[in-house]
């Protein structure tokens, strides 16, 4: 379905169309060939189930999109989609640019190589050439604030600071489009604050933001627009107000008197 | 039920200022490359990065991806030219072994690490959208890079021993294709199929084993007896060995067996693309 009032110069930069994906519920469960290579049925068989289903939004550039949910109830994996790290069994998901996924960012560093190393091979992975990773190399150190650990293998760091060069790597690639799953849930206040202020910066520069989170202060700092999943359905899309007031409906805890 | 109201947010003004330090993506986002420049981009990054995993961990380094095939053909020179009568194969004998054992290693070493090719990636495949048979064409090519780094042993055994090189060494490189279509083919085979059927990957080394002696490997294609001539050929290590060997030995190179190799080393490459794209969808699911 189509937005009707839609400006015709402006193209969605992220279109799923009737969107679903299932999963097993029980991963010991047996496979055998036949399900492998038959052919995708709509019907989810016994042991399976719909973890999305029928969901239809499209995305504006520049919007800054809330997901909202309970645990469970398919938020991550509706970045997957977008991100294209998992495929939907119906429907279509299109996303015409590129997309800089804050999702499990240390996924791509390797323990025995140096923070240089890890920096030039993820920031390739996502696909910045070697000289666009030179031009902003020592922003990226800079802001990861570990400029004393460059040659250390990335084993030896904390953990915090892992997340932190994750972070500062992802969040250069100037992709159009950034995908945020509670990673900031991690880090310390300091650094916390230093991430929503770059988030912001890429906002203010024409970003489209897709975040996922339980923080409702966090949502409402970024968001205009939100996403309220539940069971697998797009339950309400529409302004992050409504939708936030319509989850805490549901869900929430009172406020307190 | 879906419910799409982007339309609702047309009337709010777009965020058009901007800050310093950002510049709009417009100016310096990756540089538009084609499906295939960032292909070969991503492709040789990780195989940069496998090699020198390898490499910067191990003190011995680049010898150890010697070290192995140089023992195995010491063991079997010493087997069969000094503890039995050698009836197979050509003299030098060491030649011989090694001319078939360094290709060997190659797609044994592949093959056996695409069983875990999304296994151990898992982390970095959950993060990236690359295409994923890169995932499996890098193990070929990072083994395939070993391969070539210790072709200079086998040159330096063959000037020791004085092995003559004959012209069919022209054949090399059509022997490193037609190897490289058979080992992505059924690394792209193998590497979905473990994820479900994770006794795969213990059935995949016995394999192999059986294998590397159903192979002419220690012996040559021409030692078969007569009636096994036609069957064997049906393994397409055996024609891709017959070619590597003819640089030494031109009496091993066996056109009929190449043909058939060549045949199925694509039968192979076009199953493996089959089932890896028919699988995709479920092994993100799975991992």
């Amino acid at each position: 379905m189509t937005p009707v009032n839609q400006s015709p110069a402006v193209e969605s930069v992220i279109s799923l169309q009737d969107v679903g994906i299932r999963f097993r519920r029980n991963r010991r469960g047996r496979r055998n060939f036949k399900d492998l290579f038959g052919p995708r049925k709509r019907r989810s068989r016994p042991g399976e189930f719909w973890a999305l289903q029928h969901i239809t939004f499209t995305v504006q550039p520049g919007e800054a999109i809330g997901v909202v949910g309970r645990n469970g109830q398919g938020k991550s994996t509706l970045l997957k989609l977008v991100t294209g790290v998992v495929l939907p069994d119906e429907g279509t998901v299109h996303v015409t640019e590129g997309v800089a996924p804050l999702i499990e960012i240390t996924g791509g560093f390797v323990d025995d190589l140096s923070v240089r190393d890890n920096v030039y091979l993820t920031a390739g992975l996502h696909g910045m050439t070697r000289k666009q990773v030179t031009a902003r190399f020592d922003e990226i150190i800079e802001f990861a604030e570990i400029a004393d650990f460059i040659d250390t293998p990335y084993k030896h760091l904390s953990s915090g600071m892992k997340v932190r060069i994750a972070f500062a790597v992802i969040s250069r690639l100037e992709e159009p489009i950034l995908l945020v799953d509670e990673v900031l849930a991690v880090g310390d206040k300091a650094f916390r604050e230093k991430c929503y202020r770059r988030i912001e910066e890429l906002l203010a520069g024409g970003r489209t933001l897709f975040i996922v989170s339980h923080n409702e202060r966090d949502l409402r700092r970024f968001c205009t627009r939100g996403l309220y999943l539940d069971k697998g359905d797009l339950v309400l899309d529409g302004p992050l107000a409504e939708v936030l007031a319509r989850y805490n409906t549901d869900y929430g805890v009172k406020p307190a008197v | 039920m879906g419910v799409s109201s982007s339309d609702f947010w047309h009337g709010s003004a777009p965020r058009s200022h901007t800050i310093d330090r950002v510049s709009s993506y417009a100016q310096v986002r990756p540089e538009q490359r084609t499906p295939i420049a960032r292909y070969r981009h991503s492709l040789w990054l990780l195989t940069q990065r496998d090699l020198r995993v390898r490499y910067s961990t191990s003190v011995l380094g680049y010898f150890w991806s010697i070290l192995d095939p140089l023992v195995m053909a010491g063991i079997y020179w010493f087997v069969f030219t000094q503890v039995f009568e050698r009836s197979v194969g050509n003299d030098p004998y060491i030649v011989f072994l090694l001319s078939a054992l360094l290709p060997w290693m190659w797609f044994t070493g592949a093959v056996s690490d695409c069983t875990r090719a999304f296994l151990r990636e898992a982390k970095l495949i959950r993060s990236t959208r690359i295409p994923r048979t890169i995932w499996v064409n890098r193990l070929v090519l990072s083994k395939g890079i070993e391969f070539l780094a210790a072709i200079p042993v086998l040159v330096l055994f063959a000037t020791l021993y004085g092995a003559e090189l004959g012209v069919d060494a022209v054949l090399f490189p059509l022997a490193i294709l037609l190897q490289a279509i058979l080992t992505v083919g059924v690394g792209l085979l193998v590497a979905p199929l473990v994820v479900f059927f994770r006794d795969l990957e213990r059935a995949v080394k016995l394999i192999l084993r059986f294998l590397f002696y159903a192979s002419p490997i220690i012996y040559g294609t021409t030692d078969l007896p007569p009636e096994l001539h036609f069957w064997a050929a049906f393994n397409p290590l055996n024609g891709i060995f017959s070619l590597y060997r003819a640089a030494f030995f031109p009496e091993q190179l066996d056109w009929f067996a190449v043909m058939i190799a060549a045949v199925m080393s694509l039968v192979f490459l076009g199953l493996g693309l089959v089932v890896f794209r028919r699988t995709e969808r479920a092994v993100l699911k799975e991992i």
